[in-house]
């Protein structure tokens, strides 16, 4: 009987019952909260009149209780992040299986071998894109050698040109080498206590095999090493002055028997460079124009081969 | 921010009560088969919402479609998975001999605090029936929420489960 009234309470909107009666539909309202005041304390009067009625809703308190006891920790766990942002996910299989949920579940059938074909796809594309821009380099290259060739062919009659390129590749390397070694705390590979092992080793790496001695002019010969060349290894001396200032001497088996003296200045460094028998030096280091052609003239006389200029 | 983007940070923070709902809903099913039917639920209709063939309004009437859409899925979803454990606590294994449709309306009112028209809306039927299912499950439950422990048949002696021989 109680049933069928609190049926017909909920199916229409009917006139309320009288005050003095509390249906069902009224019992579960109260526990879920979702009576207005004035309902409220009617349901309460009836309680305290009616303990069946009071046990019956004490009842389906301990329920919702024992619900949220259980439950409501989870909603103080915080989500994976895929989760949280599951409605902003644009996806193909919307009604798919689960995917991560922040615990660990490798292995879900389904999900990951379709997630790894997307991703074989994915990578197939890259390797894709990858190997063409590689041809399309290689493409480009090709062309650019074949041009640079055709056009080389074309000046071959002006020996002079090729022969003027090659002095300016000593003083880059020679400037490079000095760059890289000259600060270094290994500026060199063998010191010059090390005499005869530095005159043995230059000597079979790089054909060359004197040290000029330019105590003269203040400088100390350090030591030396083997540099890379073009031909051949090159060789490279370190000399330093008094107050900590460095000189290289720079050499390397020349291609061109053109002797020929140049002297460059960079920022704070002087290079000048000459040929000899086979040989091109470069004196790279911070000191004067004139200075670095007096080293030079030295230099050049102590290995016994003519001095630039004369 | 758009309206859109609202409805979507609104369905986000909401993500918690989602799987609350869901793991109740599944009693036992599990965390991964509950998350799964969260994500599921709420890329569907992500893509409802895009696809326009929902259009809500404000937050609150995406969080009704959001639960309307955890509920529907769970009725499929949940219909073959295997009971709680018995280490679970007894309200769990009551809710679990529900019907999955009692049982959701119970954890609609009780722990989600919707009123009965809204839960009406999200489980698709009318108050009347909503009334009917909420009166079932609470009668079903009365049993149940005063138990401290779990029936015999329903707890086998495994009171060494959390041990481990590992040699």
């Amino acid at each position: 009987m109680r049933i069928c009234a609190s049926l017909n309470r909920f199916a229409a909107d009917l006139t309320p019952p009288p005050s003095s009666f509390v249906e069902e539909a009224d019992l579960h309202a109260f526990v879920d909260g979702l009576l207005d005041p004035q309902q409220r304390r009617q349901v309460e009067e009836h309680l305290l009149t009616h303990p069946e009625d009071a046990a019956l809703v004490e009842n389906w308190r301990r329920q919702n209780a024992a619900l949220r006891a259980v439950y409501e920790p989870i909603a103080r766990e915080t989500p994976a992040p895929s989760l949280r942002s599951a409605a902003a996910q644009v996806t193909s299989q919307p009604q798919g299986p689960a995917i991560e949920t922040g615990a660990t579940h490798w292995g879900r059938p389904g999900v990951l071998p379709r997630m790894r074909r997307r991703e074989d796809v994915l990578a197939q594309q890259r390797r894709q894109a990858i190997f063409a821009s590689v041809l399309a380099v290689l493409a480009v290259a090709a062309v650019a050698a074949l041009a640079t060739f055709i056009f080389a062919g074309r000046h071959e009659s002006s020996p002079s040109q090729s022969v003027m390129s090659v002095p300016q590749g000593y003083v880059s390397r020679a400037g490079l080498t000095y760059a890289t070694y000259i600060s270094d705390v290994h500026a060199v590979e063998i010191d010059a206590s090390r005499h005869d092992e530095l005159m043995s080793w230059l000597k079979s790496r790089v054909g060359f095999a004197k040290l000029p001695d330019l105590s003269a002019h203040g400088l100390r010969l350090l030591g030396g090493r083997v540099a890379p060349g073009v031909a051949a290894p090159a060789g490279f001396l370190v000399y330093e002055r008094a107050d900590g200032g460095r000189v290289g001497l720079y050499f390397e088996r020349a291609t061109a028997s053109v002797s020929q003296q140049n002297a460059k200045v960079g920022i704070g460094i002087a290079a000048i460079e000459w040929r000899a028998a086979d040989f091109a030096f470069v004196l790279i280091g911070p000191l004067s124009v004139d200075e670095m052609q007096s080293v030079a003239e030295s230099a050049a006389a102590r290995v016994n081969l003519p001095a630039p200029g004369q | 921010m758009t309206k859109s983007a609202d409805i979507l940070d609104g369905l986000s923070e909401a993500t918690p009560a989602f799987r609350r709902y869901a793991r109740a809903l599944g009693a036992g099913a599990g965390l991964v088969v509950a998350d799964g039917v969260v994500q599921a639920a709420l890329q569907g209709l992500g893509a409802r919402m895009r696809a326009r063939e929902i259009c809500p309004t404000d937050r609150e009437a995406a969080r009704v479609e959001a639960y309307a859409a955890i509920t529907a899925l769970a009725a499929r979803k949940f219909i073959a998975t295997p009971g709680p454990g018995p280490r679970q606590p007894p309200i769990v294994h009551g809710l679990s001999r529900l019907h999955v449709d009692d049982r959701a309306v119970l954890l609609l009112i009780c722990l989600e605090g919707f009123g009965y028209e809204t839960v009406a809306r999200i489980v698709g039927a009318s108050r009347e029936s909503v009334f009917v299912r909420l009166q079932r499950a609470r009668l079903a439950m009365a049993d149940w929420a005063d138990m401290t422990n779990i029936p015999a048949e329903m707890s086998p002696t495994r009171n060494s489960a959390h041990l481990r021989v590992v040699k």
